[in-house]
């Protein structure tokens, strides 16, 4: 069975061979390959060849796009910072739509013209020539409020939930279209999966999260379906309060940040849902040690019952110790669902 | 006359328009300032803190409350320094050098100045010299250092390190916070605190300056 049938076939609910392995890795990828993170996060073949090394010298069953969340809003115009060895990030002081009147007018950009996002959509491409036989190739972008937040900045976003919640939507609206339009050309370009990041989702309570956000996740998801993509959803932090709601998307995975109990994930959502998670990266996989990390994947897999693919929690930290990636991998390799 | 419990309650419901409102008529009436904010808007905060600890406020409550309670404290503050009264402490935060990350900062930034400490907010992508200069300049007893990145953290030992070399380490207390972090990692690097959340960090401060 090769890692694209084990993966697909998890998500069908088919017998697999061993768990699925899809862990998040960004900056520990650079490092496989020594290249500075600068290059990874702008240019495809550099991302491409540390994911695909990656995949390889762990065994996972996965190579993935996604390598800061900045892409889509710096091909809106968003003032953006570029650092030679950590993820492109929003320079919120200077927020594209400080002004709030600016959202009217601006425009959607082309996914394949020439941006952030068609280096993505590149990366999926020669993903698809070099391993797209063997590895599931998962595409990503950004979710609502994720979006939202990194357009308008994060902290008055969170005070126009009250200032203003009709601007709000008309911003959610637009980020709806623009992620449903990058989403089309990844599947287009060969992306088996996409990735949705909406980690700003943690930080709301479950009320502004049910009111605001959920409605407008579920057009992402639901777009998504209907181009014949699936959805990995993933919020960083702590979404403990909001698990509900994420069981009703409808994602083909549910991927937990390692606040979330994912025993209550198992509890609140439908018997059928496939979790992926969640030790804690830095304090288990970073900081522990491969006995650590074997015991705490292994009370992951006991807490999510099945269907369950083993993963990280959140992004593999870069200075993660070679053998405590083995221990989560290796769990994977030797343990059925 | 004011009923002051309505300063409180605007507060801790985040109606910053209610909160300057009362202030001003507070102040007008001749209520002592230091009384609002030690009667009213630390127990104010105090309890945005609870329930924000208690899961029942999140991010968006606890930034409308500190914009409510800002907004009684820029009517209160050139009262108090013109008094000559002091603030409790007077703390340098920021987010360190080569991360742009500030929601956790600015949340335990207005915490603390609901505490009634002095916040000298220096932002993010803050280099040592910004720390050291809040000393020298301003006064700082308190440097808080927020890092979200396990990739920027060494920068809280480099800061750590150039306080040192600069004769300023003693003059005050360092305290660290942020994702990646840990006590282990505050211990290591010769830190004096480290808290897991925003309210811990306040109680922190507290012990700091006590």
């Amino acid at each position: 069975m090769t890692s694209r049938e084990r993966v697909l076939a998890h998500l069908e609910g088919r017998p697999v061979d061993q768990l699925p392995l899809m862990p998040i890795t960004m900056m520990f990828a650079c490092l496989q390959i020594g290249a500075r993170y600068r290059d990874y996060c702008t240019d495809y073949r550099v991302l491409v060849e540390g994911q695909i090394r990656t995949a390889e010298k762990f065994g996972f069953d996965y190579v993935n796009t996604m390598s800061d969340p900045a892409r889509e809003a710096a091909d809106c115009g968003a003032s953006v910072e570029y650092f030679d060895n950590q993820p492109v990030a929003i320079v919120e002081n200077q927020a594209l739509l400080a002004d709030k009147t600016k959202l009217a007018s601006l425009k959607i950009p082309d996914p394949l013209g020439g941006g952030r996002m068609h280096n993505g959509i590149q990366a999926l491409a020669l993903f698809q020539e070099r391993v797209g036989k063997d590895k599931l190739i998962e595409g990503w972008i950004e979710g609502p409020i994720a979006e939202a937040a990194d357009l308008r900045g994060i902290n008055t976003l969170m005070m126009d939930f009250f200032d203003d919640p009709a601007f709000v939507r008309d911003l959610f609206a637009f980020v709806i279209e623009l992620e449903l339009r990058f989403a089309r050309e990844q599947i287009n370009a060969g992306a088996d999966v996409i990735g949705l990041g909406d980690a700003a989702a943690s930080l709301v309570g479950p009320q502004i999260y049910e009111e605001f956000v959920w409605p407008y996740e579920k057009k992402l998801v639901d777009g998504i379906h209907a181009m014949g993509g699936k959805v990995r959803l993933h919020i960083c932090g702590n979404t403990r309060r909001i698990l509900p709601g994420l069981g009703k998307l409808g994602c083909s995975i549910v991927d937990l940040d390692s606040m979330a109990p994912i025993s209550e994930a198992r509890q609140q959502m439908t018997p059928g849902q496939v979790l992926l998670g969640n030790l804690n990266p830095v304090a288990v996989l970073r900081n522990g040690d491969p006995a650590a990390v074997t015991a705490a994947i292994a009370q992951c897999h006991r807490d999510a019952g099945a269907p369950f693919i083993v993963g990280a929690g959140c992004e593999v930290p870069r200075d993660t110790p070679p053998d405590n990636l083995r221990a989560l991998c290796a769990y994977a390799h030797t343990h059925q669902p | 006359m004011s009923d002051l419990k309505k300063l409180y309650e605007a507060v801790v419901s985040g109606d910053a328009k209610a909160t300057q409102a009362l202030t001003q008529q507070a102040l007008a009436e001749g209520v002592d300032p230091l009384k609002l904010v030690n009667e009213q808007m630390v127990p104010a905060m105090d309890e945005v803190g609870r329930r924000f600890e208690a899961n029942e406020y999140f991010v968006p409550e606890l930034l409308i409350s500190a914009r409510a309670m800002k907004a009684a404290l820029e009517l209160i503050r050139p009262i108090l320094t013109a008094r000559g009264d002091k603030p409790v402490g007077r703390v340098a935060i920021g987010t360190v050098k080569g991360d742009l990350h500030d929601i956790g900062k600015n949340l335990v930034a207005s915490l603390l100045e609901g505490g009634g400490f002095e916040v000298i907010d220096l932002g993010v992508n803050v280099p040592p010299e910004k720390f050291i200069a809040s000393i020298n300049e301003k006064q700082a007893n308190i440097i808080a250092m927020s890092a979200l990145l396990t990739t920027t953290m060494p920068a809280m030992k480099t800061t750590i390190d150039a306080l040192k070399q600069a004769g300023v380490r003693s003059k005050v207390k360092v305290l660290i916070g942020g994702a990646p972090i840990t006590q282990k990692y505050a211990d290591e690097i010769g830190a004096d605190g480290y808290s897991e959340n925003a309210v811990g960090a306040v109680a922190l401060a507290k012990r700091a300056v006590a």
